[in-house]
């Protein structure tokens, strides 16, 4: 997978590999450590790798980083993905994939809702990225929904024979939905081009991302010809062009801000008494650190209790400090068993509220996936499942009448109490034994006001004469 | 003096690459020949500035805006005549190339005037190009033109006449400024570069008793803008009694093309010779089925309040034709 394990494994070729890539790229910074490290494994490392032989590990030391291609479909995407790995294996960061794996993946179009989607996985010298290629808008809107693949940034791919093509609009407008601010363009096709017009192209791009909102003069442009770095020939455009473009995505492409920079949050799994000592909560750390004797908010159902964490336990052991990620016990201060139960959130106080109203994106999905086969409408009920919260909720349908089983929108939805909600909080909707559709929070709504609270759980005909009711009392 | 000099040089090679027919390799040569002088000379910088000009006003690929302006000496006014003379011929070698693409995303366009009505199924390959506005007004052109000629294909006479077309068809009709409907759709290919298939149309005419509702999902938002998405449904009906016509009958008359859209009935179903499936969740019998806007009543109900009958409905959804005989995906042209 990566040049780095493939170095621990057998000592004559990781040295071979340290010092090719060591050779390779300048950057011989960051690459020292792992010198190091490859060489003080390497003896225990024989034994291992026997048992590795049949599938490779996975390892965290490079912060992963989404990507993915836009762009016409004539204008090269999947050569230019076949390329990236191509030219990123000869530096043992990639295994080459060819068109035909790119572009058919069997076993993905099976698994349902993956559908549609290639997936390659590559590194850099600083690091590992998930590399995302979708036919279309629909597709793109489902995996941001479902959370298969979000994009960080995106490579924009426009073919110097054509130049921006008519829906290539359609193409940002689509990066701007998906939450993407940060674009990288490749014009391909360099080398059927004419130098003059390249110029012209680049400056068309430029125009067409300002007017859509992006930094059109700021934003990195690479010339370069996909195909040229696939043959191997005139490296000037082909694999040094790739190398560029790669390295702008490094630069260009800001990192996810880390969990544990944020305020602490938790989710409540189960509560149980301790007598004499109070109660403890049990669940994940979300994001941020708990310390002793940190001040705690517990919120939810409606409820918001204010306390003090008196003390952290995992497994079975105390301790001092938490961080995101761990599962852990809180022994919190003061407060009853039937005060919390499972679903609320700990909080740092001040840091979250109870919203009973969200602007949400979901994807409905279709039979074939194990939802509906009817359309949802207004006022459909159904229960949600978030975090470690379910909850009724009532859904509205914006901009449409309609959605049909296979097809995205924006929703609203209600609560009949507040819950803990936050922007980018992914939840699923079921009803009884099927799962109708899933989601992701779009934005936190002002809360209902009590008449529209009192009307989530009317039936449609009580609603219709409680409606004709204020008619009457405003002409009144 | 040596720019001039270029400049002969480049026309004498036009002029030879006139007036002969093979000229493409002459014209690989004309065009070496002139970048080869051409950095450092102003004749390039002035086609430079033409080939944007050209290109921002034409909308035509780079390549062919070059070739235009190379052809004519830099002369716009008749590369830019001579690019909208060639878009047809490039657009159906560009069809012809792509013509093997599947296209399953797309379009359908509904058109209702009075007792005709039209719809009509328009496909590409990705959704990005069903969103662009050229294509959404290439589906609605195709609607617009068969709807115009639905009094010589239905028999009026009849209280309600439906007629099926396929592709090629409607690929004759023609448009109203006297081009084919293929040839536009032809022309598009050229401009969006995507396989586009003219799928199927449906005419119907019906008599003047009887109301044609029409209705896309997703709906447009503007209510004056056509009907356009990727659902589509016209459903027919009359008022019993003869009743006249209330704002209400219209209005019932769209919800029960979202009804069509949503709940996909295979018949309207008579009360008499119909009777309900034994599990309601497999109901294809309208009249059966649970209301869309109101899973609580069924369709017999509101029609009975409401105090009308459905006579026949249409449905067209993108791409259902392509998905009952889908084709082995390697037949999907490398990007």
């Amino acid at each position: 997978m990566t040049s780095l394990i493939s170095s621990r494994i057998v000592s004559s070729s990781a040295l071979h590999h340290v010092f090719k890539s060591a050779l390779n790229c300048g950057e011989s910074k960051c690459l020292y450590p792992s010198i190091r490290v490859s060489q003080w494994y390497l003896p225990n490392s024989y034994n291992q790798h026997r048992f590795y032989a049949e599938k490779q590990v996975y390892k965290r030391d490079k912060p992963h980083c989404n990507i993915g291609t836009i762009g016409h479909v004539d204008h090269g995407k999947t050569t230019l993905t076949a390329a990236i790995t191509k030219v990123l294996s000869e530096r043992e960061l990639a295994r080459v994939k060819n068109y035909d794996e790119i572009d058919n993946a069997p076993e993905e179009r099976a698994r349902g809702i993956t559908i549609n989607v290639a997936h390659v996985e590559y590194e850099t010298e600083n690091r590992h990225y998930g590399h995302t290629d979708c036919p279309g808008h629909a597709d793109y809107i489902k995996n941001m929904i479902t959370g298969t693949s979000q994009m960080d940034g995106a490579i924009l791919v426009v073919a110097a024979t054509d130049g921006v093509m008519p829906q290539t609009r359609e193409h940002l407008l689509l990066a701007k939905q998906i939450g993407i601010n940060h674009i990288v363009v490749f014009i391909n096709k360099v080398d059927v081009t004419e130098a003059d017009i390249l110029d012209l192209v680049e400056m068309e791009i430029r125009d067409l991302l300002t007017e859509m909102g992006f930094d059109g003069d700021g934003t990195a442009v690479i010339k370069g010809s996909a195909l040229a770095a696939m043959e191997g020939k005139s490296p000037e455009i082909g694999s040094e062009a790739i190398v560029k473009l790669l390295d702008e995505c490094d630069r260009v492409i800001p990192l996810p801000e880390r969990d544990l920079d944020k305020p602490f949050l938790m989710s409540i799994e189960q509560t149980c008494s301790i007598p004499g000592r109070g109660t403890v909560v049990t669940g994940r750390l979300e994001h941020g650190t708990i310390k002793k004797g940190n001040e705690c908010e517990i919120l939810g159902y409606g409820k918001k209790v204010k306390s003090v964490i008196t003390g952290i336990e995992m497994f079975c052991k105390t301790l001092e400090e938490a961080h995101a990620g761990d599962q852990l016990g809180a022994l919190i201060r003061g407060l009853k068993r039937d005060d919390v139960r499972r679903g609320m959130m700990v909080a740092k106080p001040g840091t979250q509220k109870l919203s009973d109203c969200v602007e949400a994106q979901i994807y409905v999905l279709n039979k074939k996936e194990g939802g509906r086969t009817k359309p949802i409408t207004n006022r459909f009920n159904s229960q949600m499942f978030s975090k470690t919260w379910d909850t009724l909720n009532q859904l509205y349908v914006c901009n449409k009448e309609l959605i049909m089983p296979g097809e995205d929108a924006t929703v609203n939805l209600w609560f009949p109490k507040g819950m803990v909600c936050e922007q980018g909080q992914r939840f699923t909707i079921r009803e009884g034994s099927i799962t109708v559709a899933t989601g992701v929070i779009s934005k936190i709504l002002p809360n209902l006001t009590p008449e529209q609270k009192e009307t989530i759980l009317m039936s449609k005909k009580q609603l219709a004469k409680r409606q004709e009711a204020s008619k009457k009392g405003a002409k009144k | 003096m040596f720019s001039r000099l270029v400049c002969y040089c480049s026309i004498a090679l036009h002029s030879f690459n006139y007036s002969s027919t093979t000229g493409l390799s002459e014209m690989f040569v004309s065009k070496q020949f002139v970048r080869f002088f051409g950095s450092t000379t102003s004749v390039w910088n002035t086609s430079k500035s033409h080939l944007a000009q050209l290109r921002k006003k034409t909308g035509y690929t780079f390549s062919n805006c070059k070739k235009a302006l190379d052809m004519h000496n830099n002369d716009l006014e008749k590369a830019e005549k001579w690019l909208h003379e060639q878009a047809q011929a490039l657009g159906w070698t560009k069809a012809t190339n792509v013509g093997g693409r599947k296209a399953s995303e797309g379009l359908i366009a509904i058109v209702i005037n009075k007792n005709h009505g039209a719809m009509v199924e328009m496909n590409c390959e990705t959704d990005f190009v069903s969103r662009n506005s050229s294509f959404q007004t290439l589906a609605n052109l195709i609607a617009k033109s068969c709807i115009s000629i639905v009094p010589q294909v239905c028999n009026t006479t009849k209280s309600l006449h439906k007629e099926i077309l396929d592709g090629k068809a409607v690929g004759s009709l023609a448009a109203p400024d006297g081009k084919t409907l293929a040839d536009h759709v032809a022309l598009q290919i050229g401009i969006l570069g995507e396989n586009m298939v003219l799928k199927r149309a449906v005419l119907i005419s019906v008599s003047d008793k009887i109301l044609l509702s029409g209705h896309s999902h997703p709906a447009p938002q503007d209510p004056n803008s056509p009907l356009l998405g990727k659902y589509g449904a016209i459903v027919a009906y009359h008022p019993k009694d003869n009743e006249p016509l209330t704002d209400e009958t219209q209005t019932i008359g769209r919800h029960l093309c979202q009804h069509v859209i949503g709940m996909n009935p295979k018949i309207v179903g008579d009360l008499e010779k119909d009777k309900p499936h034994e599990n309601a969740d497999d109901e294809k019998t309208m009249i059966y089925q649970d209301y869309i806007l109101d899973p609580e009543t069924k369709v017999q109900e509101i029609l009975d309040e409401n105090n009308i009958a459905v006579v026949d409905f249409i449905r067209f959804e993108v791409g259902e034709a392509e998905t009952s005989n889908e084709e082995p995906s390697s037949v999907r042209a490398q990007a």
